[in-house]
């Protein structure tokens, strides 16, 4: 096994310090020594926070939870990148030893009118959840399992709806995108709930709201750059965002809604 | 009441049943959507334009032949200026409002940005609103030149001389800031189409695995195409034909 033997960092932070969603932010530097190749990125963080309490600093505020890149709660834009340098990776999931000694890392929280900075790395993404209520409900049959092949799904299908379905809400998308636009995001919820039949009762309906929601948070417009795709931690295709298109045009046209 | 007396207090469009088409129109989606088409049409548009316009190449004999043909179609000549004006106008119309909705909805640039697209530096796909705006300024010029002859600077053949097409193109070709500015223009066309063409498909929905990385490298060489082809016209037609 190919073991790299774990090094110590002195790392210098520039970070978006923030007191309210209302004052005014900037970026403020710090000095951390000492952090171990094998930390994560927020255990950085940690480190960090343990100084400034210490030394009687408010610690910097960002959002966290399951550590394992699976709840969509962490994200923060480091050096100009949502989660940092890897591909489909969260910040949690992102390791020091991505960095070298004496780096200067810029850390800022996402940025978008409809994300507003709550504090410092912190931001509000109670916008992604209006989204997903005015897309309704799924009408799944409770009881006794249904018997098995009475709803088939080819399983080329079941792939689609599961690469979509793997979107976990973190908002890279809009924070990485230059318009802010949140396609990605509903394109994923979209497309995973239109290729399962358990999607078809509201199908028409759930676009056409979740689209007029995402246009009424004052999400920006698609420009197809692709950026998206390329920070999203959960490998979200922009062919869901061309099926999301098709869905919303199919939805306008044809449906009676 | 019955449910027609009651949309009617909704408008016009409620009263006919058109409400839905004014969601469509006024969703991102819908925008883009038109953006897309128009842009593709406006495409074919190029394809034509620059067809004919190579013919410069061949001389003032096959050229003002090819223009007398095409201006003696004068109806359905009439039909095609009207829907590319259509056309343009709502292309341009939806680039101004969805650039600012995109503006608004950025509001706060961060302090330092990266693309996180493998390769990718600068993109044409950032400078959309830019070079569509260089391309509607060389587009004013020429309809003023070539279109309406409103150049007090350029020579004009009247209209009825056989040689006036071939002549006054000439003219256009020669002066300074026209050659300028076509030139930039046609350059600026081929980045704004280098993105655009690919882009307009995705807009409409139309992203498959067996057509979509063709689509992307057809925008690529459409741009070249385009760029190339009205460029040497600007370059060399002056020249040649002195």
């Amino acid at each position: 096994m190919n073991h790299v033997a774990s090094k110590n960092l002195n790392l210098t932070l520039k970070i978006w310090r923030q007191a309210g969603p209302k004052q005014p932010g900037g970026l403020k530097t710090y000095q951390v020594r000492g952090i171990s190749t094998d930390m994560s990125f927020l255990e950085m963080l940690d480190v960090l926070n343990e100084q400034l309490i210490a030394s009687g600093e408010e610690p910097v505020a960002f959002d966290h939870d399951c550590r394992e890149g699976i709840c969509g709660t962490c994200g923060v834009v480091i050096n100009g990148q949502a989660h940092g340098p890897d591909s489909g990776t969260t910040t949690c999931q992102l390791h020091m030893r991505r960095f070298h000694d004496g780096d200067t890392i810029v850390i800022e929280p996402w940025l978008a009118k409809a994300f507003p900075i709550v504090r410092d790395l912190i931001v509000d993404r109670s916008a992604f959840d209006r989204i997903i209520q005015a897309g309704g409900f799924v009408s799944v049959n409770t009881g006794n399992a249904p018997e098995a092949n009475t709803t088939l799904v080819p399983h080329h299908v079941q792939q689609d709806a599961m690469n979509a379905a793997a979107c976990i809400g973190c908002g890279a998308c809009v924070a990485s995108c230059k318009n802010a636009s949140a396609m990605l995001f509903v394109s994923a919820k979209v497309s995973h709930l239109a290729s399962l039949p358990q999607g078809q009762a509201e199908r028409s309906k759930r676009v056409l709201n979740m689209v007029a929601t995402m246009d009424a948070e004052h999400f920006g417009n698609c420009t197809n750059t692709g950026e998206c795709e390329a920070a999203c931690p959960a490998k979200i295709k922009l062919s869901n965002i061309a099926q999301l298109n098709r869905e919303y045009m199919k939805a306008a046209l044809l449906s009676k809604e | 009441m019955t449910d027609s007396t009651a949309q009617c207090k909704t408008g016009l469009l409620g009263c006919l049943g058109l409400s839905w088409f004014f969601r469509l129109l006024s969703s991102s989606i819908g925008q883009k959507f038109v953006m897309g088409l128009t842009g593709l049409l406006l495409c074919g548009f190029l394809v034509a334009h620059l067809a004919g316009n190579l013919l410069l190449f061949a001389g003032a004999e096959p050229f003002n032949h090819y223009a007398h043909a095409l201006h003696s179609q004068w109806e359905l000549l009439a039909l095609a200026e009207f829907g590319l004006v259509v056309l343009f106008l709502a292309h341009v119309y939806l680039a101004v409002t969805t650039t600012i909705g995109n503006y608004r909805a950025r509001r706060d640039f961060y302090v330092l940005k990266q693309s996180k697209v493998p390769g990718r530096i600068i993109g044409a796909n950032s400078w959309m609103f830019a070079s569509g705006s260089v391309v509607l300024g060389f587009v004013i010029l020429h309809l003023i030149d070539l279109r309406l002859g409103l150049r007090s600077s350029l020579h004009y053949l009247p209209e009825e001389n056989f040689e006036a097409p071939f002549r006054n193109t000439l003219a256009a070709l020669s002066d300074p800031i026209s050659r300028v500015v076509y030139f930039l223009g046609a350059i600026i066309l081929g980045v704004h189409l280098s993105h655009g063409f690919a882009s307009a498909f995705q807009s409409l929905g139309l992203n498959h695995p067996k057509y979509t990385p063709l689509i992307k490298i057809i925008g690529k060489i459409f741009g070249v195409i385009i760029a190339v082809g009205f460029a040497s016209i600007v370059v060399f037609v002056p020249g040649m034909w002195r």
